[in-house]
């Protein structure tokens, strides 16, 4: 994986960066489910988005993932397949 | 110009209205002002930007709107005609651009916006530079939030961007209102909301106190004090690496560090910290620019042992509970909790985080975003900017000016950022314990500068110095006492003698003779002979207790005991050296010479302990030699002093007042016995024998002070105050008294520490805690937090001692001695230091202020209570002379705040209800006694301090007699808990809960014994709002509909709970209301449903023609509950035949009945015998339903009477339905006798009302026929109509719970 080329996403790589940032298992974070409850917030959400723009040429917004706070959710929005 | 939708006539949000009422408060307030300022580097075009500016306006519709009263309630219209509130100013030619736009802003800031009028925003453009601009902006925050902020700016640069390069904007992204508005009115009916109101409720039910820094409360003022700050970015780069090493944020370690302060700061290991929250997560408000926010409370618990990685994990797991119910308001929850009305806080310090760095350009011109105001602040918001430009964290300290000033924000800010830079450095791992709050400078100041006092000494003894004195002065005068006198020759002589005959005894160094003799010159020459002998003397204080004495004597086991006479002492096998008789003329006149060293004990005087048992306290010579030594090098005594001896010898204050004024030749004026409590006696004492020196205990000093021939004690030269807390008063009164010429000192220290180890001049004309100032000679403080790290100045820790005063330690108690005597960190290796268990802190001039004990805190409702500062106060009041404050516990864990006064010498005397009134108006309610008692005069201990033990109780009134009725069960019952919880026999329906003492733990009893009696929500909110239990009825009521059911056909009693339903049928009058006694005596799990007769509300319903069909019709509505058994049937009186009638045909119908229980109920067979009952039958009927036997009513007017006197509750019942119950009853009685009884399958629970009666034929066995099973019965010792009253439903209930019980585990 070289940083010119961007991979894209994989809902399996989605949830193993949200756990990273939430310091749980991936498996213990569902796909289905408000991530706020959790633990997302805004800050771990913008961290998300910097790794995800940098590392796989994410054009999401902020507010677009805050606004369905879900990993189904967001699969379409960061162009992962599942 | 606009195509946004408008916001016309919309309701507030819960965050506007948390805000209008903020407002409402003062009108005129700017504080809700919030401000910021884009400062723009690069070329500005102002008429694009005022285009810009007008098109974000117009996508912006939250931002348009004025706030009007409506009808219902404040609302938002939107304002018509808005013209731009832009003002535009080139200061380029200003001698400082910078200054002047910024004293602009600061002026404009100042302006509060009309709500009503509107715009609630405003605009300025300042060009500062030829590419250098300010913009600023200030809007309401009743219609913006940070967040939203960010958004206008963000579109701002985006439309000045697209209009600057002569290209369209792209479209608006904003929401709109209106959405907002909806959103939030949804929720509040959502069960989401009612899921995050228990969860709030839930988690703060025990309304823990909220630690703030300046250790007080008060209400937002107009403006704040804002000091800013940056952390280095070194720091700020090592705590973004300590935050994602343990995956948590930088915004949770700055949560964890801040909680860390504020523990520490505060002295406490709960803290609770306020977080502002975007609450815009999965909203349709991320795309509204509009007033969100909320802030959430943070419990947190810091312990010196957990790692700040612990901690922060402790924050992220926090803050993630609480974002699951983020939109729970946060005005809601001081609602629910009831601390609106107390104005007491949620939360301490906010915390208010704000990542994001907008990184705007506006037409590539790059931009830094300053925030001038974030809102209102209530104690302090700490404000943390992240900003990507390298310079660091930026940590603004805003503070309410009512309770910072800007140097101790200031102080408090500086502290933090080298805390944070200590953790930064520290990592994560390392143990809380390790990091002090102080600063580097702060430390050497409290353990070194302070601490100065080393101080060569010669190494002398106790008894050395007064050897040498009576060889120079021989014929001086050392002792008098009464007409007696001895000199200096004749008092080292007589001591010598008896020293000589104790050495025969076995006293020698480091052996205890203990000295019980009551004062006299006997004791005097007693204790010099012990110390000449080469002993330790152990006081045994004459008046002490014969126990106490017996048992001081065998823990001490001393050589001998000193007496005046045989008799003074219990006997206990330590051999008596009685004074009277003996003769001691034959010894030697000559010094001992023992070869005593400064290490060996000089005396042994036992102390209370905490736990109980009296511990005697081992100090040496070389302890009380320096503290003497400093003593006369501070307050230099001299041959022409006198000093009175009034203290008891068992009381370590005697010390000095003996061996001091023997070692440098002045006289000791020896009190009579007792003297030391009769201010008149000893006003006398000083006078007459022209005493200069002589010691209080500050209680005793008030009561001395309101002696009118105090005022003639002015040939005083020093008087000393230690042993209690000295109130400002007290000096203050001592100035008015005894005028400026006499020197007051105020002296500390533990009887561990050589009497005492700090001292300070009063001055009369202070104000303020009177502090207990500085260590004496060789002597260190130490004021250390729960980490025993150092506490900086002005803040409170726990007082330590260290230096040559400290006692060797506990008389034969190895354990405790090295539990209270620990090695001392900040001293040479080897060193110990003592502690105290007292609070204090350090002034900033390095003296000490006492703050009370650790270990008895005093705290109520949550809040630590200084009780000085109320005593302080109510002896402000003229007609007050002494006063006292305490929390009393006459009934365990029910803590009341009782004052206590005495009358001033020719005042009016005290009243009690005016004094209270007084204290309202200076102090936070929770400061205000329930009860002040005025009395003659003060209990004091055999020590001269005040008895606290032995001050009365107060007690509490009601108001029941006389009062209205109860109107229904529920206030019956209401009635009933509220005189259980208070501890009084009756409650009137709308005595207040808090008049009669209540407290709030109190009321959280209350609240919960509500619940389970009533199954009623109910939180302690509601309690406050509703104090009677007449208004809480109606609260209940409300939200139950409760009233509408009270003469339904199936009454729930209490519909909650798991078990399987008891059914409770009426007694002859038909009403049930009888069982809610049953509630409070079940398992609250136990639901409890009553059965009521048809036809109580007097509307004419048919009442039933049989038994049988009576029954049919309650298993209708049973089973309208429970459709299928098993079922749980009971019955009082009539009642009883009517549950086993149900019984049967429920059996019959296929189900099971799995408890039948009857109270003194007969079958029909037993009555059939007996006349149909006429009105005056149903009279009784009906008063026994209430529980009373008819003794001399005869009319129904005698009757109601009867019910209104007991405070029955159904007295209330309107007269269709009393003249409904007679109907009933009549029915009822005819029904019985015709019904016949068929045989029910199983056991029989009885319960007889077996005191005698008049129809003695009545027997449990007439129910044998009909029951298949046993009849188990149990003898109740009272009449019929008391069954259900208290006591006897106690027994009932007690038998009938463990039944229910093995019914539930069968």
């Amino acid at each position: 994986m070289s940083a010119t080329e961007p991979t894209s996403l994989t809902v399996d790589q989605i949830r193993v960066d949200v756990a990273d940032v939430l310091g749980e298992a991936p498996e213990d974070i569902p796909v289905d489910e408000n991530l706020v409850d959790y633990g997302l917030d805004s800050m771990r959400i913008m961290t998300l988005v910097e790794r995800w723009r940098r590392d796989h040429g994410v054009t999401a917004s902020f507010v677009d993932l805050a606004e369905q706070p879900a990993i189904e959710a967001w699969a379409p929005l960061l162009g992962a397949a599942s | 110009m606009t195509t946004a939708p408008t916001a016309a006539g919309l309701k507030l949000t819960a965050a506007q209205s948390g805000m209008w009422f903020a407002q409402a408060l003062d009108p005129e307030s700017p504080a809700q002002n919030t401000a910021e300022c884009l400062e723009i580097h690069g070329p500005i075009d102002p008429d694009v930007f005022a285009r810009t500016l007008r098109q974000v306006v117009s996508e912006a519709d939250a931002l348009r709107v004025r706030i009007v009263e409506g009808t219902d309630g404040p609302e938002q219209l939107e304002i018509s005609g808005l013209e731009l509130p832009l003002h535009v100013a080139d200061l380029r030619t200003s001698a400082n651009p910078f200054s002047e736009a910024y004293a602009w802003m600061h002026a404009d800031l100042a302006v509060p916006f009309g709500l009503a009028e509107g715009p609630l925003f405003a605009h300025a453009l300042f060009r500062v530079g030829d590419d250098r601009w300010l913009w600023y902006q200030r809007v309401h925050h009743i219609v913006m939030d940070g967040f939203g902020y960010s958004l206008l700016a963000r579109r701002t640069a985006e439309i000045y961007t697209a209009l600057a390069s002569g290209e369209t904007p792209p479209d608006s992204p904003f929401g709109r209102l209106a959405d907002l508005v909806e959103e939030d009115a949804g929720y509040r009916v959502s069960g989401t909301y009612d899921k995050d109101r228990r969860h709030w409720d839930g988690t703060f039910a025990d309304r823990p106190e909220a630690p703030t820094l300046a250790g007080r409360t008060a209400l937002p003022s107009r403006t704040f004090h804002r000091r800013s700050a940056h952390l280095s970015p070194l720091a700020t780069d090592q705590l973004r690496e300590l935050a994602s090493s343990i995956k948590a944020t930088w915004p949770e370690v700055l949560v964890a560090a801040q909680a860390l302060y504020v523990s520490r700061a505060t002295h406490t290991e709960e803290v609770v910290l306020g977080l502002p929250m975007m609450g815009r997560m999965g909203s349709v408000a991320l795309r509204v620019p509009g007033m969100v926010m909320n802030v959430l409370p943070l419990r947190l618990t810091v312990t010196p042992y957990a790692t700040f990685a612990e901690l922060t994990r402790q924050v992220v797991l926090g803050i993630r509970a609480a974002r699951r119910h983020q939109r729970y308001r946060y005005e809601d929850i001081r609602r629910d909790l009831g601390l609106l009305g107390e104005g007491r806080s949620l939360v301490g310090p906010l915390i208010n985080v704000m990542p994001f760095d907008y990184g705007l350009t506006f037409a590539g011109a790059r931009t830094e975003a300053h925030n001038l105001s974030a809102g209102p602040v209530e104690d302090l918001t700490v404000n943390v900017y992240d900003r990507t430009d390298g310079s660091g964290l930026r940590i603004d300290y805003d503070g309410n000016p009512a309770l910072y000033a800007p140097d101790e924000l200031a102080l408090h800010q500086s502290r933090f950022l080298e805390l944070l830079e200590r953790i930064a450095r520290t990592g994560p791992h390392t143990p809380l314990a390790a990091h002090t709050i102080a600063r580097e400078s702060e430390l050497s100041l409290v353990l070194d500068e302070f601490n100065a006092t080393a101080r060569q000494v010669p190494a002398t003894t106790l008894i050395g110095p007064i050897e040498d004195q009576a060889a120079r002065t021989p014929d001086a005068t050392a002792l008098v006492f009464g007409d007696t006198h001895l000199t200096y020759a004749e008092l080292n002589t007589r001591a010598n003698q008896l020293a000589a005959h104790l050495i025969e005894l076995g006293v020698r160094p480091g052996a205890l003779a203990a000295v019980a003799v009551p004062r006299s010159l006997d004791l005097v020459v007693s204790l010099l002979a012990v110390l000449k002998a080469g002993g330790a003397y152990l006081p045994l204080d004459p008046d002490y207790p014969a126990d106490r004495l017996a048992y001081m004597l065998a823990d001490a086991e001393p050589a001998c005991v000193i007496a005046d006479r045989a008799d003074r002492v219990p006997a206990s096998g330590v051999p008596v050296v009685a004074l009277t008789g003996l003769d001691t003329t034959s010894y030697t006149t000559e010094n001992p010479a023992p070869g005593l060293t400064p290490q060996d004990r000089a005396y042994v005087i036992y102390t209370s302990g905490s736990t109980g048992r009296p511990k005697g306290v081992v100090v040496n010579h070389a302890a009380i030699d320096n503290r003497l030594r400093w003593m006369q090098h501070e307050y230099e005594l001299g041959p022409g002093d006198r000093v009175l001896q009034k203290t008891p010898s068992g009381f370590d204050v005697s010390v000095w007042e003996f061996f001091w004024t023997l070692r440098v030749g002045a006289t000791l004026v020896v009190a009579e016995p007792g003297g030391h409590k009769d201010p008149a006696y000893l006003a006398r004492v000083i006078r007459e024998q022209a005493v200069t020196a002589c010691h209080f205990v500050p209680s005793m000093l008030q009561v001395f002070l309101t002696e009118p021939a105090a005022a003639s004690c002015t040939g005083l030269r020093h008087v000393f105050c230690s042993g209690e807390a000295l109130p400002r008063e007290t000096v203050r009164e001592f100035g008015r008294v005894l005028g400026p010429g006499v020197p007051l000192h105020n002296l500390y220290g533990p009887t561990e520490a050589a009497v005492d180890v700090t001292y300070h001049p009063c001055d009369t004309n202070g104000t303020g805690a009177v502090p207990i100032g500085r260590p004496v000679w060789n002597t260190r403080l130490y004021v250390l937090d729960a980490a025993l790290q150092p506490c900086p100045p002005g803040v409170s820790g726990e007082l330590f001692l260290a230096g040559v005063q400290l006692a060797d330690g506990y008389l034969g108690r190895p354990a405790l001695t090295a539990s209270r005597f620990v090695a001392d960190p900040y001293g040479a290796p080897g060193t110990r230091m003592y502690r105290t268990g007292d609070l204090a802190r350090w002034t900033a001039s390095g003296e000490i202020e006492y703050l009370g004990r650790t270990d008895h805190q005093v705290k109520l409702r949550g809040q630590r209570i200084e009780l000085g500062e109320i005593e302080a106060e109510l002896a402000k009041d003229a007609s007050v002379g002494a006063s006292g404050v305490l929390v009393r516990e006459d009934r365990p864990g029910d803590q009341r705040l009782v004052g206590y006064v005495t009358p001033a010498a020719g005042a009016a005397h005290p009243d009690p209800e005016a004094l209270r009134a007084r204290l309202a108006r200076t102090l936070p309610e929770h400061m205000v006694p329930v009860a002040i008692l005025v009395l003659a005069d003060f209990p004091l201990s055999p020590n001269g301090k005040l008895d606290r033990k032995a001050l009365p109780a107060p007690e509490f009134s009601t108001t029941a007699d006389g009062g209205r009725v109860p109107a229904n069960h529920r206030e019956e019952t209401l009635t009933r808990l509220f005189a259980e919880i208070l501890g009084v026999p009756r409650v009137g329906v709308d005595d207040a809960f808090f008049d009669l003492g209540g407290t709030s733990l109190l009321a959280a009893r209350l609240v919960a014994r509500v619940r389970d009696t009533l199954g009623a929500e109910l939180t302690i909110g509601t309690l406050f709002q509703a104090q009677t239990p007449a208004s809480l009825a109606a609260q209940l009521d409300a939200g139950n509909k409760e009233s509408d059911h009270a003469l339904d056909t199936l009454l729930p009693l209490r519909a909650t709970g798991d078990r399987t339903p008891l059914f409770a049928f009426h007694p002859a009058g038909g009403i049930s209301w009888c069982y809610s006694g049953l509630l409070s005596r079940l398992d609250t799990q136990q639901p409890v449903y009553g059965l009521q007769a048809r036809g109580l509300h007097g509307d004419g319903e048919q009442l039933p023609s049989t038994m049988e069909e009576m029954a049919a019709d309650y298993i209708e509505q049973i089973r309208t509950v429970r459709p299928h058994g098993p079922y749980r049937l009971i019955g009082w009186s009539v009642g009883g035949v009517l549950a086993h009638t149900v019984a049967v045909r429920l059996q019959e119908a296929g189900e099971k009945v799995e408890l039948l229980a009857l109270m003194d109920a007969y079958p029909s067979d037993q009555w059939q015998d007996s006349a149909i009952p006429a009105e005056a039958d149903a009279l009784t009927a009906l008063l026994r339903m209430a529980g009373y036997d008819r003794t001399d009513e005869l009319t129904r007017e005698d009757v109601l009477a009867t019910l209104h006197r007991e405070g029955s509750a159904l007295a209330g019942l309107p007269d269709a339905t009393l003249s409904a119950v007679v109907d009933i009853v009549v029915n009822n009685a005819r029904l019985m006798r015709a019904h016949r009884h068929r045989a029910f399958d199983g056991d029989l629970h009885f319960f007889t009302a077996a005191a005698p009666r008049e129809e003695d034929w009545l027997t449990p066995d007439a129910w044998a026929p009909y029951l298949t099973g046993q009849l188990i019965n149990d003898e109740i010792d009272c009449l019929h109509p008391e069954l259900t009253q208290p006591g006897p439903l106690d027994e009932v209930c007690a038998v009938l719970a463990a039944h229910l019980k093995e019914l539930d585990h069968a």
